[in-house]
Formats: structure tokens, sequence, C-alpha cells
């Protein structure tokens, strides 16, 4: 009797668990729903409630974006900008985690944990200071002003799990490539950059993710030639009226590539997300 | 001590293979971080505005700072960010455990299908989210008409329309980003913990909730407190979201440290105090999450 009532209660847990997910499937994936479903209609039909879900698909919103609020250059900035960050903060950061494995001592892999304070740095302390310096090094509105300073808010994360992957490098490996006369340069380029592909890959997206999204500093250190997306967006949203069509186009134009390479990446931005907090 | 030592032993081998692999590392931070903190303290203690210059008379010593504990807008500011970092992490929490408990409880593949859906709010930008949800809480959209189905309109809740609710609603949309980050992570702690401690406590003839609080909940400690401590600090230096959601409005209600900042370096011109507001931010960060990260990892590397 006590088993079966035992049994009772557990099924009823996990059918309420099962609608808790549902509902929280659909919590997630309504509002993108939304936004991007308003980006092909007209304006007027975006204030009928409940939204219809089959309608005539217009894309005059993406017209006025592209066409008259340069949209295309943001959209080439950003991608100019995430890319070369994503691309420099991997190759130094490999270098360095490397170089901290040289120390030959746990040496390394304390540095790399202090390097991670690095994110215990509100961006906002140090964007006021840094406009000022790279604006007297005419350095504001060049696409190097982002690049290095996102690169300089990842290569802390990156050294840290580059460096948790090296030394996970068995030392014979690195030994016997050494005896059998392999530079320290060499080893780096033949044996541990081929394992740190997964390491790699998830720095890829990781990066490439958050500086693709990053607003604050573009907002000050870009000017009209080097606005990203994510700028283009903020201009708009500053207004007194917002321009929904508009808005829901940039938002999709914004979100749409990099949910596109994070599903492709799923399993390397999982890992990446989970070394982060689980190895700690 | 240590540091030292190891550093010297190499270098007095002519070895600067080491050091030439940081240094770009290095130099970076150098450039991009660590001056410009020292840089923004030593204004601090200035009254400057764009492209002047540090004079003898300008000198205000701890005034910017003053300031800053006289001025109910900042310390309206401070109560709003820390009461955001707790409620959005109090927030995470507890839905990201439902959920991932619920994700555990489904099978393998049908969990990897789901991923991709879980995952997409952590890519979408803050900006966006809080582009998205503006729209939600928009007086005629999509929200009110589904609480209006149920009897209730923007009386019982004036969204991002009110001083009331504004904060709340910035948490609200928090949670929608963020609680995905809490799932994933838990979901690979939850795969962790080794089976037969569930079967022990199941001959034990413990229930689901005993189970949780006496074996789930002890074996996650450790990710929970990683977790705090990694999405924490984002939260106190929140900025995008509440910039694209409420701008800190209505009448400051939603106002945060990095927003206040921001506003008063770029719209009042107010440099120096916006930098002592962002040092001081920084500190907060470092009291709340900075002890216990310099901790947690003192206690990784003795272990």
């Amino acid at each position: 009797m006590k088993h079966t009532r035992c049994s009772v209660k557990r099924n009823l847990l996990m059918i309420a668990l099962l609608v808790l997910l549902v509902l929280f499937l659909l919590w997630t994936i309504i509002p993108i729903y939304i936004v991007v479903s308003n980006s092909f209609r007209k304006t007027i039909e975006m204030k009928v409630m409940p939204p219809k879900l089959i309608f005539e698909p217009i894309f005059s919103h993406y017209q006025k974006l592209l066409f008259f609020d340069r949209f295309a250059i943001y959209f080439r900035n950003s991608a100019i900008i995430s890319i070369s960050t994503t691309t420099f903060t991997i190759l130094l950061g490999s270098m360095a985690a490397y170089g901290l494995k040289l120390c030959k001592s746990s040496i390394g892999r304390r540095i790399s944990n202090v390097l991670l304070l690095g994110k215990m740095v509100p961006s906002i302390t140090i964007l006021i200071p840094l406009f000022m310096l790279m604006n007297r090094m005419h350095l504001t509105g060049t696409y190097l002003a982002p690049i290095l300073t996102l690169s300089c808010l990842s290569l802390p994360f990156v050294t840290w799990l580059m460096t948790g992957f090296i030394a996970d490098i068995p030392n014979e490996l690195i030994e016997s490539a050494g005896l059998e006369g392999c530079s320290r340069i060499g080893i780096f380029s033949r044996i541990i950059i081929p394992l740190l592909k997964p390491a790699i890959a998830s720095a890829i997206i990781l990066v490439m993710q958050s500086s693709w999204n990053e607003l604050l500093f573009s907002l000050q250190l870009t000017n009209l030639k080097t606005y990203p997306l994510t700028v283009g967006i903020a201009r708009y949203v500053g207004a007194v009226s917002v321009d929904w069509g508009k808005c829901s186009a940039a938002a999709t134009i914004t979100m749409v590539p990099i949910i596109i390479i994070g599903f492709f990446m799923q399993k390397y931005l999982v890992s990446g997300m989970t070394a982060g907090a689980v190895k700690g | 001590m240590v540091k030292q030592k190891t550093f010297e032993w190499s270098l007095e081998r002519g070895d600067l293979l080491p050091l030439l692999m940081m240094l770009p590392t290095l130099l970076v931070i150098l450039f991009v971080m660590v001056f410009p903190l020292v840089y923004g303290l030593l204004l601090s203690f200035f009254t400057i505005g764009f492209g002047g210059s540090l004079s003898p008379d300008s000198f205000v010593g701890l005034d910017n700072y003053l300031q800053f504990f006289t001025d109910p807008v900042a310390m309206k500011a401070t109560l709003n960010t820390v009461l955001f970092s707790f409620g959005a992490i109090a927030g995470d929490f507890v839905l990201g455990t439902f959920v991932s408990l619920g994700l555990l409880k489904l099978r393998r593949s049908a969990s990897v299908l789901i991923r991709p859906i879980v995952t997409m709010p952590l890519l979408v930008s803050p900006v966006v989210v809080g582009l998205i949800w503006r729209y939600i809480y928009d007086p005629k959209g999509i929200l009110y008409y589904f609480l209006g189905k149920i009897g209730l309109g923007i009386s019982n809740f004036p969204g991002v329309t009110a001083a009331s609710t504004s904060l709340l609603s910035t948490i609200i949309a928090h949670w929608w980003q963020v609680t995905p980050f809490v799932i994933i992570v838990l979901t690979a702690g939850l795969l962790s913990i080794p089976e037969e401690y569930y079967e022990a406590s199941k001959i034990d003839g413990a229930g689901p909730f005993r189970t949780f609080f006496q074996i789930t909940l002890p074996q996650l400690l450790n990710v929970y407190v990683v977790i705090m401590l990694v999405s924490g600090v984002d939260t106190i230096k929140i900025f995008d979201l509440i910039f694209a959601l409420t701008g800190g409005g209505p009448n400051n209600s939603s106002i945060s440290l990095s927003i206040y900042a921001y506003s008063q370096a770029f719209e009042q011109s107010n440099l120096s105090y916006s930098i002592a507001i962002s040092i001081l931010t920084m500190l907060l960060t470092f009291c709340i999450f900075g002890i216990p990260f310099i901790k947690h990892n003192l206690s990784k590397g003795n272990r």
C-alpha cells in the first residue's frame, strides 16, 4: 500500500516536471518567434492580438534597414570585428597557455587563475579612461579599437581554458617529441595545437558570441563607419517612438546568424560553458 | 615568492621563450585593462572633462567619492544593482534547477533534441533581449493580451511603465536569457553524480524530495557556487539589457550603477564623477563576488 502511494506521488511529480519543461520551452521560444515573425509583418498587423499564425510575409522592413539605414555596413562591421577578435584571441590565448606550461610548475595554472580576476572588472570601469586613451591615439573609429578591447575581455577566459587543456596533455608525449629533436615551437604547432582542437572550437563559439553581441564598448569606440549591429539597434532604441517593424528586422538580422552558428557548434558551446563552470 | 623564483630560473638559463609566448597577451591586458584602470583611478581624484588634462588646480581629492554617498540617485542605483543581482541569480537558480531535473527524467535522445532550443537565448545579444522584452511589455502587446485572458490588466502588473515594477521587469528578462546557462551547467553537474547514490537512497526508502535535499543538492553545491560567481559578476555589471529595455527609467526606478556611470560620463559630461562611480562598482563586485572567487580558487589550488 505504502509502495503504491509512493509511486503515484513519483508519477505526479514526473508529470509536473514535464509540464514545467513544456512551459519552459514555450517561454524560451515565443519571444524569439514573435520578433522574427514580426519582422515580416506589416506594421498594422503587429498590433493585431492575438497575432495571426498565418500571414502574408513582406520584406519592406529589411529593404528599409539594408538600403536606407546602413545595416548592410553594420553587418559587415560586426563580422569583421567578431571574426578578427576570435582569431586574435585564440592565437594569443593558446600561445600564452603554452608559455605558462613551459614555466614547468603549478605556477602556470596559478597565473591563469589570476588572469581570471580580469572578469571582475566591470566594462564601465575601463571604458571611460580607455576611451580617452584611444581618442588621444586616434584609434576610436578604427576596427582596431573594438578588436583589441574585445580581445582583452576574452583573453583571460580563453587562456585559462587552454591552460586546462594543455595541462591534460600527458608529459611523456611532449618529452618524447622533444627527444626526437622537435623544437619547442615545433611541439606547439605540431602537437599541442592539434590536441587543442576541442578547446579551440569552444573558444571560437564563446568568443564569437560575446564579441558579436557586445554593446557598451562599441557604443563609444566606434563611429558611423565602424558601427556594429548592436550599436545600430541601440540607436533605434533611444528614439522616443520605436518603429517595431525596423526594430524586429534589425533584431532578427543580429540574432539569427549567431544562433545558426551556435546551432552547429552546440557541442562545443556546451562543453566550453561547463568547463568554465564545473572545472571551476 | 614562488612566482619570481620560477621566472628567475628560466631567465637565468637565458630561456625567454615562456615569456615571449605570454608577452602578447600580457601586453593586450596591460594596454586595455591595467593601464586604463590606473589612469581612471588617478582621474577620479580630479575634476576633468573630455580632452582636459590633469593640473594641480583640478585636484579635488576624495570629493567625487564623497559625492557618491550623498547622491540619492547613486544610492538608488547601488540598491537596484544589488537587488537585480540577487533577484536574477535567485530566479535563475530556482527555475534552472527545476528544468534541469525535468530534463534529466527525459531520455537522452529527447534532451539532446531540446538542447538547441534551450541554448538559444544565450546566443542573443542582451541589447536584443532588451528590445524583445520591450515589445512584450508593450501595453498593447502580447503579454497584456494573455493577462487579459485571465482577468488581469496593466493595473495588476504595470511592467516597465511604473516605477514599482520596472526593475522586476528587467529581472524577468534576465531570467529568460540566463536560466539556460544554469540549466546547461547543472545538467552536466547532475549527470556527474554517481548512480549508486540514488540507488542507495532508494533502498533507504527516501522519497524524491528527501533524495533531492540529501543527495542532489549537497553534491551540486560546488557547481552552484561557481555558477553564482560566474553569472553573479555579470549581473553587477548589467548594462545592455536595461539600456535597451527601460533605459533606467521610469524616474530612475530601474537604473543600475553601470547605466548611471554611463549617463554621467556621456550625457552629463561629469567625467571624473562617472569614473568614481565605476570604480566603486568594481569594488562592490569585488566585495560580493571577488573575495569568494579568490577563496574558491585557492581551495582548488591546495587540493
